[in-house]
């Protein structure tokens, strides 16, 4: 029972940051139909951005969440409008190579100004945690989750009460329609890319509490990104939190994995993914629209 | 040919035909390559023919089908650590290593494509994505196959790394004329005519599942044949270069760059992006990738479609010009 707790906890803490890094995924991918390559090299972008100012000023990274929110928004909103709005309806796979490209500039960028050597945060409160119950909280991961949730919860209400929310949901329905009622399809688009790219990189900040940083440390993210919001269900908030935590807990538990076939012995510690994906495949063919997904044409 | 008669003229399903010429001169100018004994430049053309065969792989699901996967660097990696078991088993055979290859990824493919290619667009994509990230952690896990370690495999004298480049060179042209002649028999037009309208096709009595299957393990079996001769000439498999990210972009970047659903965009795609990465490394040891993502950025801008549209293309610049427009927001 304890173990089932601990991992359970594991899961969900880990599976908040996740949901995070999928959900600026997500919302490009579903409201404009781009696989957004660049997205793993927007996190590193708000990583480096935290570190920097932790190492040149010691602002906890808690506080650089915000900044590299807006700093990485209208980074974004320049790249969607000066780049990538000039092929977003050619086929998908044009801003899939394009996405790539970027990505690619991004981080030979970042070798270049930060070098590849693998960096750190080390806050006072690093190492700290806390027991409930038999259960053992580290104080960074809960502050991670918290944040995590919070900014899901103020997009999702932003999503469906703002103006500019409910412009981008219309926009993502039809876009013909939504230009029709005036709706400015390139600002909307800039908009929507930029907070692709903001949520990337709240997510990058939160991530230098728990893990070290390199110029490629996106890529594993934007991968599990790309999974957990096809789990939850494309382009829905709700789709990218419930994927996120069920994409945690499962690869949690799969820790615990240990079998020997044919004198092959298999621990789980290193098939937490392939279990977490074998889940994925199973979820798609049983509901081929992720767990929250809609049946609509 | 019912099919077919949706899809359009013969010779549209391949490409134009005096670029496949093209294509193959150029094929054939490779076989010279190692009579320059020069190690660099026969390892530089054995690569991009590497790259070459497995974008091919991924045209046929990717381009011909319509089914865009994200994971055919798995049919690499299956290749690859076929050759490095046989090795480890003391067989040290190209023609073994992609015999088996051949063997083990249609297998593979047939096993896993039944329950995926069910799944529409990008589901399938990132299913296709998670079978391979999935076989990474596989062998990193396994230890016959050397775990994280990886295996070396026999190591390649001179007259050997020659053969390596002949084998891949084969493999390659293989690649190159299965697909023009699948293109245009009835199994491609099958293929073409998924892609256009699946519920279309099945109407027509194509089996949409028969199909998808048959194209994605024959792509898979090229990317397969790849990895094998890879291996052995490489001396060394583990799961960061028989699954590497690169081996698993590059090709889809090649194809749709050369242009998708032609029998010479893979092969000219790979060349050009090749030739484009081997000179910036060249020149700029440092920046190399800066400069090959922004070079990449501006193709995918001015020549969205690749540049098989700029060969097809009537009209002259104003209709280029307006075919962009007809892309931006």
């Amino acid at each position: 029972m304890q173990l089932f707790l601990q991992n359970l906890v594991n899961g969900i803490l880990s599976g908040g940051i996740l949901a995070l890094v999928a959900l600026g995924f997500s919302l490009v991918y579903g409201i404009m139909n781009i696989i957004n390559l660049a997205h793993g090299a927007y996190i590193m972008l708000g990583a480096y951005l935290a570190w920097q100012l932790f190492t040149s000023f010691h602002v906890d990274p808690m506080l650089s969440v915000p900044l590299a929110f807006v700093v990485l928004f209208a980074f974004g909103y320049v790249v969607q409008r000066t780049v990538i709005n000039r092929v977003v309806r050619a086929p998908v796979l044009a801003t899939f190579l394009l996405t790539f490209a970027l990505s690619l500039v991004f981080v030979t960028i970042a070798l270049f100004i930060w070098t590849g050597d693998t960096r750190g945060v080390q806050t006072s409160y690093a190492g700290a945690n806390f027991t409930l119950a038999g259960v053992t909280v580290p104080w960074a991961k809960l502050l991670t989750l918290v944040v995590a949730l919070v900014i899901t919860g103020l997009l999702y209400l932003w999503l469906h009460r703002s103006k500019t929310g409910r412009a981008i949901r219309a926009t993502s329905m039809d876009v013909g329609a939504a230009q029709m009622v005036g709706v400015r399809v390139a600002h909307v688009y800039g908009i929507t890319y930029g907070l692709g790219a903001g949520l990337a990189g709240a997510a990058g900040a939160l991530l230098t509490l728990s893990y070290p940083l390199t110029p490629t440390m996106g890529d594993p993210f934007l991968i599990k990104g790309f999974v957990v919001c096809v789990l939850g269900g494309l382009g829905s908030v709700e789709g990218a939190l419930v994927g996120g935590l069920v994409y945690g807990i499962i690869s949690s538990f799969a820790t615990q994995f240990d079998v020997t076939i044919l004198g092959q012995h298999l621990s789980g510690t290193g098939l937490q993914d392939v279990v977490a994906l074998i889940v994925l495949l199973l979820v798609l063919i049983v509901r081929p629209r992720g767990l929250v997904g809609r049946a609509t044409a | 040919m019912k099919a077919g008669a949706a899809v359009g003229r013969r010779a549209g399903i391949t490409g134009k035909r005096w670029v496949f010429i093209s294509t193959l001169a150029i094929m054939g100018l490779l076989l010279f390559v190692p009579s320059f004994h020069n190690d660099y430049i026969n390892l530089t053309f054995r690569n991009i023919l590497m790259y070459a065969a497995m974008s091919y792989g991924w045209n046929l699901i990717g381009g011909y089908t319509g089914y865009v996967s994200f994971g055919n660097v798995a049919f690499f990696g299956i290749g690859a650590y076929c050759s490095a078991v046989l090795s480890k088993t003391g067989i040290d055979n190209v023609f073994a290593d992609v015999g088996l290859a051949l063997v083990m990824c249609a297998l593979f493919a047939i096993v896993v494509g039944l329950p995926i290619l069910r799944l529409r667009g990008h589901y399938f994509g990132i299913a296709t994505l998670g079978v391979a990230l999935g076989l990474t952690d596989l062998a990193n896990n396994l230890d016959f196959v050397g775990g994280s370690g990886g295996l070396n495999l026999k190591q390649a004298d001179q007259a050997h790394f020659y053969l390596y480049y002949y084998a891949m060179w084969a493999v390659t042209l293989v690649c190159m004329l299965a697909t023009f002649f699948i293109a245009r028999s009835k199994l491609g037009y099958a293929f073409v005519a998924i892609r256009e309208n699946e519920e279309a096709a099945q109407v027509l009595g194509i089996s949409p599942t028969r199909y998808k299957v048959i194209a994605w393990a024959l792509g898979g079996m090229m990317g397969g044949a790849a990895g094998a001769v890879f291996a052995p000439a490489n001396g060394f498999v583990d799961p960061g270069t028989a699954f590497a990210v690169d081996n698993n972009v590059f090709p889809i970047a090649m194809a749709i760059l050369g242009g998708m659903g032609t029998a010479s965009g893979p092969f000219i795609g790979a060349l050009l992006l090749s030739g484009v990465n081997e000179i910036l490394q060249e020149k700029f040891l440092w920046l190399h990738s800066l400069f090959f993502g922004a070079i990449i950025v501006l193709i995918v801008v001015f020549l969205p479609r690749g540049l098989m549209y700029l060969v097809g293309l009537r009209g002259g610049v104003r209709r280029w010009l307006s075919d962009l427009r007809a892309f931006r927001v």
